[in-house]
C-alpha cells in the first residue's frame, strides 16, 4: 500500500516536470500524465478496498514532522477514500474525454490538469482550515485557467464571471477560517468544537460555513455557475460539475460538525429551495448544457439537503441516501455533460440527430433515468429512503417541494429524451462522429450506474430476483434484438406464460384472477404483435419489462417492491407508448402525470405503518390500518393510473398515439393496475374504516369519470381516442363500484375490470387491424368496411354489445351487478348518473361501428383486404371468452363472489344460473336460450319467406331526386352527434384540460420570470452573493 | 488593532463596492485586489497583540513563557500564503481580461452578458 | 313446468299482444287523421300494410348486416316483450320473466335499437345515420328521468322484480305508484313521450327533413318486420310502464284499457304540440323532467 500523500506529490511533481518531459515529445508527456491519473486511482482503490473490506483503520498523515494541531494532518477514512475514488476516476475519464485536446493544446493544460486533482485530493484529505483554504485555492485557480482551453467569448466571459464569484466566496472563507482562529486559537477541525464558541464567534463560523455554501451553488447566488456549464467546454465542464463539487461537498461534510443545529436547518432549507427552483427554471430551458446546469444546481442542493437531514440516521441508511443521490448525480451528470460534448447541439430540438445513433440514445437514457431517479438506479432508492425519512420526521413541506421539484426536473429531462428520440425538427442529419476517446469514458460510467443499481438491489435491499426481471428481460431481449421480430414475439409469449408459471403458486384467488387479467390478458395481446415486420427492435424487452412488471405487483411483499414494480410499470410503458409516430407529447403527458402520482404513492407508502406479515402485500395490508393521508394520497395515485376524472388527460393522448398494437395493453391492461391498487387501499380500508368517508368522494369521482369519459369518447373523431375515452368511463365505473365497498360492489367491479380486458383488447387490436389496412385513425375517413373485413366487423360488433350491456353478452352482467349494488348501498343519484353514462356510451359505441364499418365505402379502400390473420387470433379468442362468460356467467360469478367474500359477508345467491341479489335476479343462461329464440325464428322466418330477396350496389340508395355523388358526401360520420355539443352549450367545455394547460402555461411563465434574476451581469452576480450571505445570516439568527 | 481591523473592514467595503459599480473590467479586478487587501489587513490585525514582541525566541523572549509575551505568528504567517494566493487571483483575472479585450475590444462588463437565464 | 308448455305460452302471448299492439298503432293513427281533419284510414290499416310490404315483388338487401338489422329489430322487441310478466298472476302470460327483472327489460330495449342501427347503417343511406345519430341522442336523454324514476321505484319496493312491484300495487287504486310516488311518475310519463316518439319528440322520423328516418332503405319483408315490431314493441313499452306505475293488470281487458289510456297520453300530446329541433328535445329532458326525477329520488329515499 502506498501512503495517500504520493497521490498529492505525484501529481504535484510530474506537473513541474511536465514542461521538462513534453521537450521530447508530447507522447512521452501524455504517457506520463495519464499514468499519473492512473495511479491516483489505482492507490486510492486500494486504499477503499482496505478502509471498507478489511477494515483498516482511519489514516491519519502527519507533515512536517509534528502532530496535529501543531501541524497540518491528511485523513483518509472510507468517506474520503470513497469521495476521491470516485473523484480521481472521474478526472481519469475526463481525462480520457479530453484526450485530443490534451493532445494538441499547450502542454500547461496538462499540468493545470493535474494541479487541479491536487487541489481536489488535498482538499478532501485535509484537515486543517488553511489548508483547506489553500487547496481551494489551488483547485479554484487550475479550474479558472482551464476554462481556457477553449477560448471563445462566451467561455471567458463566463470564466471571469466565475472567478469574481469565487474570489468573493474565498475571501468569506479566508475570513471565516482566521475568525476561527483568532476564537479559539486553532485551525484543526478536529481540535475545534461547537463549545469553543462565544456568540460573535458564531459569526466567524457562519463565515466560513456560508463561503463554502455559496461554492455549492446556492439559488440564487448561483448565476455565474449556470453561464460556467452552459459555455466552458464539454469535457472541462463535466469535471467542474462533478469533480470540484463532489470535493466541495465534502469540505461541507467535515466542516458539519462545528455547525450548530440552526445554520444546518438554514442551509438543509436552502438546499431543498435551490432544488425546487433550479428544477422550476429548467422548465423554460432550450440550451442542453445549461439546462444540465440546472439540473446540476438543484442535484447539488438535494445532496446538501439530504445530507443535513439524515445526520441522525443509522450509518448504512444515511449512505445509502447520500451516498445514492451524491453517486446517482454526479456519474449521470458527468455522462450527459460528455455525452453533449458529442453529439454537440445547443439546442434541445436539434437533439433528434440522435435517432439514428442507438450505442449513444441507449447511454443518453440510461443517464437520463439514472439522474431522474428512476429504478433501478440509485437515485430512485436514495429518494424512497429520503422520503420516507422525511416523512417520518414529518416533515411534509419539504417532502413536497423536493417532490414537485423532482417532478419538474423529471419533466423538463424527459421533454429533451423525448424529443431526441421523436423530435420532428428538421436538422441536417449529419451522423455523429463517435470517437473512442469520448465513447468509453461515458459508457464506463452508464456501466457503473447500472453496476451501482445491480449492488443496492442484491445487497442493500435483498430483492427476490424476480423483481430484476423486468430490467433482465429488456437485456436479454436486446442481446437476441438481430432476430426477426416474429421469433422474438413468440419467445416473448412463451417467456409471459412461463413467467405465469413461475408465480402461479399464489396465495389467494385476487391475485390469481388478476394474475388471469395481466398475465392471460397480456399473453393473447402479444399474438397481436406477431404481425410487425422487420425486427422491431427493443419493443419485445420493454414489453415483457412491463407485463413482468404487472406480475409483479401481485407477488410484491413490502411497499417497496410494490413501487418498484409500479416504477417499473410506468418506465416501460412509457416507453412503448414513445415508439409511436407522433408520440412525444402524448408520452411526456403520461410520464408527467405517472409521476405526479407515483410521488403521492410514495409519500403514501411512506405514511403507512409498517406491515406485520410476510404474506404478499394485497393480504397483509388489510392488517395495516393506512392513515387518510395515505389512503387519500395512494388512491389518487392508483387513480391517476386508471384515468379518473380531473387526471385524466394523459389517457387519450397516451392510448391513441401508442403504436396500435401496443394500446391494447395500455389500454385493457395497464388502467387494471390502478384498479388492483385501489382495490387494494379498499382492502385495508374496510378493516379500519375512518371517521371521513374518504370512498365516498372516490365514488363520485368515478361515476363522474364514467359520464364525462363516455360524452368525450361521443366526441371524438379519432377511432383510438373514441376508445380511450371509452375506457375512461369504463374504468369510471370500475372505480365507483369499488368504492361502494361491499361484496356486490367489488363483485362488479371485478367482473367489469376482466369484461373490459377482453372487449377492449379486441376492440383495439381490431381498430389496430383496421389502421394496419386503412393507414387511418380518423374514422370519417373510412366507411363501409364491413364488405371488406368482415371478420373484424363481427368482433367489433359483438364486443360494443359487450361494452354496451345490452343483453344478453357479458356486458348485462356487469351492469346488472353494478345498479344492484349502488341501490343496495343507497347511491341512488350516483346510479341515475351511470345510467345516463350508460345511455351516452351507445352513442360512441354506434359511431365507431357506424363509421368504421358501416355506411359508404370509400374509393380509396376498395381493395383493402381483411386484417392480418395476427390480430384476428386474439380478437376471436376473446370472442370466446366473452361468449363463454355470457352463456355461462357461472365461470366467472362464482369465483369471483368467493374472492369478494373473504373481504364481505356474500350478498347473493347462485342457484343453478340465477344470481339473486337483494333487489332483483338474473339468469344469464336462460337469457341466452330467450335470446336466440327471438332472433332465429324471425330469421328463419325471413330465409323462408324472402327469397327473391336481391344484392344491390352501394349506391343503389333511395335518393329524393338526385343521386349520391360520392361516398364522401353521402356518408354520414364528420362531427356526427353535433346537435348534442350544441344541447350541451356551455358543459361541453373542455375545461379539465383547459385548468393543466394553465397549469402548464402557468409554471413555465413563472419559471420565465424567476430565472430574469439571471441577468448574465457578473456585477449582478456578486451582488446576489453578498445579498444572499446577508439574508441567510439574519435567517439563521446569528 | 481595533483601528487595522476597522481599516480591514472599510477596505473590503470600498473594494466591494467599486466591484458592484464600476462597469470597467480592469476597475473590478483592482476592486477585487482592494477587497483581497482588505482580508489581508483585518487577518494581519487579529493576530497582533499590543505590548508583545515579535515571535522570535531569542534574548528578550523569556522560554518558559514565551507563548504569553509574543504576538501570534500564525496570523502572519498565514496571511503571506493569502497574499501569494491573491496575487495569483488578481494577475489570472488580468489575464482573463486581456483575453477578453483581445477578442471583442472591449472593457465594459455589460457586453459580456449574452450568457444569461 | 315443462319448456314446451312454455314456449307455446310465450307464443299465444306474443300473437295476442301484437295482434292489439297493431289494433292499437291503427287507432292511434285514425285519431291523429281526426285531429288533422282527415278521415284517416281503417283501424285494420297496419296489418293491411305489413301484408301488402311483405308482398312486393322486388326486395333488395345491402349485405349481411342489413338483412340482420329488421331481425335484431324484431327480436329486441320479442325479448322485451316477453321478458315482462304481462298480467299478474296469469301463468299463460308470465312470459319468461323468470330470466331477469327490471334491469334485463330496460336493457333489452337497446337490443333491438342497436341492432336495426346497425342493419339500417350498412344501407349507406345518409338518413339512415343521421336519424340514429338524433335517435340515440335524444334516447340518451329521455332514459335519464326514465331511470331516475325507476331507481326511484327500485328504493320504493326495495326490488327489481317486476312481478313484486305488481304485486305491491294490489288492492286498492291508492296503492299504484301514481299516488304513492307521483314524482317518479310524473318523470317516467314525460320520458315516455320521448320513447313513443310521437311529437315533439319525433326527431328520429322527421318526415318533413329525413323521411321516415333509419328504416328509409328498408323494403318488401324487412320492412313488414320492421312494422310487426311496432306494434308489439309499443304494447310492451305500454306493459311495462302498467307495471311499474299503474298497478299492473290481473287480466287482459284491464291491460288492455290501462295501456290504450297510457298510450292516449302520449298521443294527446303528440296530436297538439309541435315538433322540437333535436338540441331542443335533448335539454328538455336533461331539465325539467331529470330534476324531477331527482326529486322523485330524493322525496322517496330521505322522507
Amino acid at each position: 500500500m502506498v501512503n495517500p500523500i504520493y497521490i498529492l506529490t505525484l501529481s504535484l511533481a510530474a506537473g513541474f516536470l511536465l514542461t521538462l518531459i513534453d521537450k521530447s515529445g508530447r507522447k512521452l508527456s501524455l504517457t506520463v500524465f495519464y499514468g499519473i491519473l492512473s495511479l491516483n486511482v489505482f492507490i486510492i482503490g486500494e486504499w477503499f478496498y482496505r478502509l471498507t473490506f478489511l477494515n483498516t483503520p482511519t489514516v491519519i498523515i502527519n507533515t512536517a514532522g509534528f502532530s496535529a494541531p501543531l501541524s497540518i494532518n491528511l485523513q483518509l477514512g472510507m468517506q474520503e477514500a470513497f469521495v476521491l475514488l470516485f473523484a480521481n476516476l472521474t478526472a481519469l475519464l475526463s481525462a480520457v474525454y479530453l484526450f485530443k485536446k490534451f493532445k494538441e493544446t499547450h502542454i500547461s493544460g496538462l499540468i493545470l490538469y493535474l494541479i487541479m486533482i491536487v487541489g481536489v485530493n488535498g482538499l478532501v484529505m485535509t484537515r486543517d482550515l488553511f489548508n483547506m483554504f489553500v487547496f481551494s485555492e489551488i483547485l479554484s485557480i487550475s479550474t479558472y485557467a482551464l476554462i481556457t482551453l477553449t477560448e471563445t467569448k462566451k467561455s471567458l466571459s463566463a470564466g471571469f464571471k466565475y472567478m469574481i464569484a469565487g474570489g468573493i466566496a474565498s475571501t468569506f472563507f479566508l475570513l471565516g477560517v482566521t475568525f476561527i482562529y483568532y476564537f479559539t486559537g486553532n485551525l484543526n477541525l478536529d481540535f475545534i468544537h461547537l463549545g469553543n464558541f462565544s456568540n460573535l464567534g458564531f459569526i466567524s463560523i457562519f463565515l466560513l460555513a456560508i463561503a463554502v455554501f455559496i461554492e455549492l451553488k446556492p439559488f440564487p447566488a448561483n448565476g455565474w455557475a449556470l453561464d460556467v456549464y452552459e459555455a466552458v467546454d464539454s469535457g472541462i465542464v463535466s469535471v467542474i460539475a462533478v469533480v470540484n463539487s463532489a470535493a466541495i461537498f465534502f469540505v461541507f461534510y467535515k466542516i458539519m460538525p462545528i455547525l450548530p443545529q440552526n445554520f444546518l436547518n438554514v442551509f438543509g432549507i436552502a438546499g431543498v429551495i435551490t432544488f425546487f427552483f433550479s428544477n422550476l427554471m429548467g422548465l423554460k430551458q432550450k440550451n442542453a448544457k445549461r439546462l444540465l446546469g440546472y439540473s446540476s444546481i438543484g442535484q447539488i442542493g438535494l445532496l446538501v439537503a439530504s445530507l443535513i437531514f439524515t445526520m441522525h440516521l443509522p450509518r448504512s441508511l444515511m449512505y445509502l441516501i447520500v451516498g445514492g443521490f451524491f453517486f446517482n448525480h454526479l456519474i449521470a451528470k458527468a455522462g450527459l455533460f460528455w455525452i453533449t460534448g458529442i453529439v454537440k447541439k445547443e439546442n434541445l430540438k436539434d437533439w433528434n440527430v440522435l435517432k439514428n445513433n442507438k450505442p449513444l440514445l441507449v447511454l443518453f437514457g440510461i443517464l437520463l433515468f439514472a439522474l431522474a431517479g428512476f429504478p433501478p438506479f440509485a437515485g430512485f432508492w436514495a429518494k424512497w429512503e429520503f422520503v420516507k425519512m422525511l416523512v417520518h420526521g414529518k416533515m411534509f413541506f419539504v417532502v413536497g417541494t423536493i417532490l414537485l421539484g423532482s417532478l419538474f426536473e423529471v419533466i423538463f429531462l424527459f421533454r429533451w429524451f423525448t424529443l431526441s428520440i421523436k423530435g420532428d425538427e428538421k436538422t441536417e442529419h449529419k451522423n455523429i462522429s463517435l470517437e473512442l476517446s469520448k465513447m468509453f469514458p461515458t459508457t464506463i460510467f452508464a456501466g457503473i450506474t447500472i453496476l451501482i443499481s445491480v449492488l443496492i438491489m442484491k445487497f442493500f435491499y435483498d430483492f427476490n430476483w424476480l423483481h430484476a426481471l423486468p430490467v433482465l428481460a429488456v437485456l436479454i431481449i436486446n442481446v437476441i434484438d438481430f432476430l426477426p421480430s416474429k421469433i422474438k414475439g413468440i419467445l416473448s409469449l412463451a417467456a409471459v406464460l412461463t413467467y405465469g408459471y413461475l408465480i402461479y403458486p399464489l396465495e389467494s384467488n385476487i391475485q390469481l384472477f388478476f394474475g388471469i387479467i395481466f398475465i392471460i390478458g397480456s399473453a393473447i395481446n402479444i399474438i397481436g404483435t406477431l404481425n410487425r415486420k422487420g425486427k422491431s427492435e427493443g419493443f419485445y424487452g420493454l414489453l415483457l419489462m412491463m407485463i413482468f412488471s404487472f406480475g409483479n405487483l401481485l407477488v410484491a411483499i413490502t411497499y417497496l417492491e410494490f413501487f418498484l414494480s409500479w416504477e417499473f410499470m410506468t418506465i416501460s410503458s412509457f416507453l412503448l407508448i414513445l415508439r409511436g409516430k407522433k408520440a412525444q407529447k402524448a408520452s411526456m403527458l403520461y410520464l408527467i402525470f405517472s409521476t405526479a402520482g407515483a410521488y403521492l404513492m410514495m409519500v403514501g407508502f411512506s405514511l403507512a405503518p409498517d406491515l406485520v406479515s410476510n404474506s404478499v402485500l394485497i393480504l397483509s395490508i388489510s392488517n395495516v390500518s393506512l392513515p387518510i393521508a395515505a389512503t387519500i394520497l395512494l388512491s389518487i395515485g392508483f387513480m391517476i393510473k386508471s384515468g379518473s376524472l380531473g387526471v385524466h388527460i394523459w389517457l387519450p393522448e397516451a392510448h391513441a398515439e401508442a403504436e396500435s398494437d401496443v394500446s391494447p395493453f395500455i389500454s385493457a391492461i395497464l388502467l387494471k393496475a390502478g384498479v388492483f391498487g385501489l382495490l387494494m387501499v379498499g382492502i385495508s380500508y374496510i378493516k379500519h374504516t375512518p371517521s371521513f368517508d374518504i370512498f365516498y368522494w372516490i365514488g363520485w369521482i368515478g361515476v363522474l369519470t364514467a359520464i364525462v369519459g363516455a360524452f368525450l369518447a361521443s366526441f371524438q373523431e379519432d377511432a383510438k381516442r373514441l376508445l380511450a375515452y371509452s375506457s375512461m368511463s369504463q374504468v369510471g365505473y370500475i372505480v365507483a363500484s369499488i368504492a361502494i365497498l361491499s361484496h356486490l360492489g367489488w363483485l362488479s367491479a371485478m367482473y367489469l375490470s376482466f369484461n373490459h380486458m377482453m372487449f377492449k383488447s379486441a376492440l383495439f387490436i381490431a381498430i389496430a387491424g383496421v389502421y394496419y389496412r386503412t393507414h387511418t385513425r380518423t374514422m370519417y375517413e373510412m366507411g363501409g368496411l364491413i364488405k371488406k373485413m368482415p371478420l373484424s366487423f363481427i368482433s367489433v360488433l359483438i364486443m360494443i354489445i359487450a361494452v354496451s350491456g345490452v343483453p344478453p353478452l357479458s356486458g348485462f352482467g356487469a351492469k346488472w351487478l353494478i345498479y344492484s349494488s349502488f341501490i343496495e348501498k343507497g347511491w341512488y343519484l350516483q346510479a341515475g348518473v351511470l345510467f345516463f353514462a350508460s345511455g351516452v356510451s351507445f352513442l360512441y359505441l354506434y359511431r365507431i361501428i357506424h363509421t368504421i364499418f358501416l355506411g359508404q365505402l370509400k374509393y380509396e379502400h376498395q381493395n383493402v383486404k381483411e386484417a392480418p390473420i395476427w390480430f384476428i387470433i386474439p380478437q376471436y379468442i376473446f370472442i370466446i371468452g366473452i361468449m363463454a362468460i355470457s352463456m355461462f356467467p357461472n365461470l366467472i360469478i362464482q369465483p369471483l363472489n368467493s374472492i369478494a367474500m373473504r373481504y364481505f359477508n356474500s350478498s347473493i345467491i347462485i342457484d343453478g344460473y340465477t344470481i339473486s341479489s337483494s333487489l332483483g335476479y338474473w339468469n344469464g343462461n336462460l337469457v341466452m336460450y330467450v335470446t336466440m329464440g327471438v332472433f332465429v325464428v324471425p330469421l328463419i322466418f325471413l330465409m323462408l319467406f324472402n327469397g327473391r330477396m336481391q344484392k344491390v350496389k352501394q349506391f343503389n340508395i333511395v335518393y329524393a331526386a338526385e343521386r349520391p355523388e360520392s361516398p364522401q358526401t353521402t356518408h354520414v360520420a364528420h362531427n356526427m352527434y353535433a346537435h348534442y355539443r350544441k344541447a350541451l352549450g356551455g358543459w361541453g367545455k373542455p375545461r379539465i384540460w383547459d385548468f393543466w394547460h394553465e397549469v402548464s402555461e402557468w409554471s413555465h411563465s413563472l419559471a420565465d420570470s424567476i430565472r430574469q434574476l439571471y441577468t448574465g451581469n457578473g456585477q449582478t452576480y456578486i451582488l446576489h452573493i453578498i445579498m444572499y450571505v446577508i439574508v441567510i445570516y439574519f435567517i439563521s439568527g446569528v | 488593532m481595533i483601528f487595522s481591523l476597522i481599516l480591514g473592514f472599510l477596505l473590503l467595503i470600498i473594494g466591494l463596492y467599486g466591484m458592484l459599480t464600476q462597469k470597467n473590467l480592469i476597475k473590478i479586478v483592482i476592486g477585487f485586489s482592494i477587497v483581497d487587501t482588505g482580508t489581508h489587513i483585518i487577518i494581519v490585525s487579529i493576530g497582533y497583540l499590543s505590548g508583545k514582541t515579535a515571535p522570535i525566541l531569542d534574548s528578550t523572549v523569556d522560554l518558559a513563557n514565551a507563548a504569553k509575551q509574543v504576538v501570534d505568528p500564525i496570523p502572519s504567517a498565514l496571511v503571506l500564503t493569502a497574499i501569494v494566493i491573491g496575487l495569483a487571483v488578481t494577475a489570472l483575472m488580468l489575464s482573463f481580461v486581456i483575453k477578453l479585450y483581445q477578442k471583442n475590444k472591449s472593457l465594459s462588463i455589460d457586453d459580456y452578458q449574452e450568457l444569461k437565464w | 313446468m315443462n319448456i314446451w308448455i312454455k314456449i307455446l305460452y310465450a307464443v299465444i302471448s306474443v300473437l295476442v299482444v301484437t295482434i292489439y299492439g297493431l289494433t292499437l298503432g291503427g287507432i292511434v293513427r285514425k285519431i291523429y287523421a281526426r285531429v288533422h281533419g282527415r278521415y284517416g284510414p281503417s283501424v285494420w290499416q297496419p296489418f293491411l300494410d305489413i301484408i301488402k310490404t311483405h308482398g312486393k315483388r322486388v326486395s333488395i338487401s345491402h349485405g349481411y348486416m342489413f338483412y340482420l338489422g329488421p331481425i335484431f329489430r324484431l327480436a329486441g322487441g320479442l325479448g322485451t316483450y316477453l321478458f315482462i310478466p304481462v298480467i299478474f298472476g296469469s301463468v299463460v302470460f308470465s312470459n319468461f320473466s323468470i330470466a331477469g327483472d327490471l334491469l334485463l327489460v330496460m336493457y333489452f330495449i337497446f337490443f333491438g335499437q342497436l341492432g336495426m342501427a346497425l342493419g339500417a347503417g350498412e344501407g349507406g343511406h345518409p338518413y339512415s345515420p343521421l336519424g340514429i345519430a338524433r335517435g340515440l341522442s335524444q334516447m340518451t336523454a329521455f332514459e335519464v328521468p326514465f331511470s331516475l324514476a325507476v331507481i326511484a321505484i327500485a328504493i320504493q319496493y326495495n326490488t327489481f322484480n317486476l312481478t313484486t312491484i305488481v304485486a305491491a300495487q294490489q288492492g286498492s287504486i291508492l296503492n299504484w305508484t301514481l299516488f304513492t310516488n307521483p314524482l317518479a311518475v310524473v318523470a317516467a310519463m314525460i320520458s315516455l313521450l320521448g320513447m313513443n316518439m310521437h311529437p315533439p319528440f319525433s326527431i328520429v322520423l322527421a318526415p318533413q327533413e329525413i323521411p321516415i328516418g333509419p328504416p328509409i332503405e328498408m323494403n318488401s319483408s324487412f320492412l313488414a318486420t320492421l312494422q310487426t315490431n311496432r306494434g308489439l314493441f309499443t304494447a310492451a313499452k305500454l306493459i311495462l310502464f302498467m307495471n311499474l306505475f299503474f298497478g299492473g293488470a290481473t287480466n287482459l281487458p284491464i291491460m288492455i284499457i290501462k295501456t290504450f289510456l297510457i298510450y292516449m297520453f302520449s298521443v294527446f300530446v303528440g296530436a297538439s304540440f309541435p315538433r322540437f329541433r333535436p338540441e331542443q328535445s335533448m335539454r328538455f329532458f336533461l331539465k325539467w323532467p331529470t330534476l324531477i326525477g331527482v326529486a322523485s329520488i330524493i322525496f322517496i329515499a330521505y322522507f
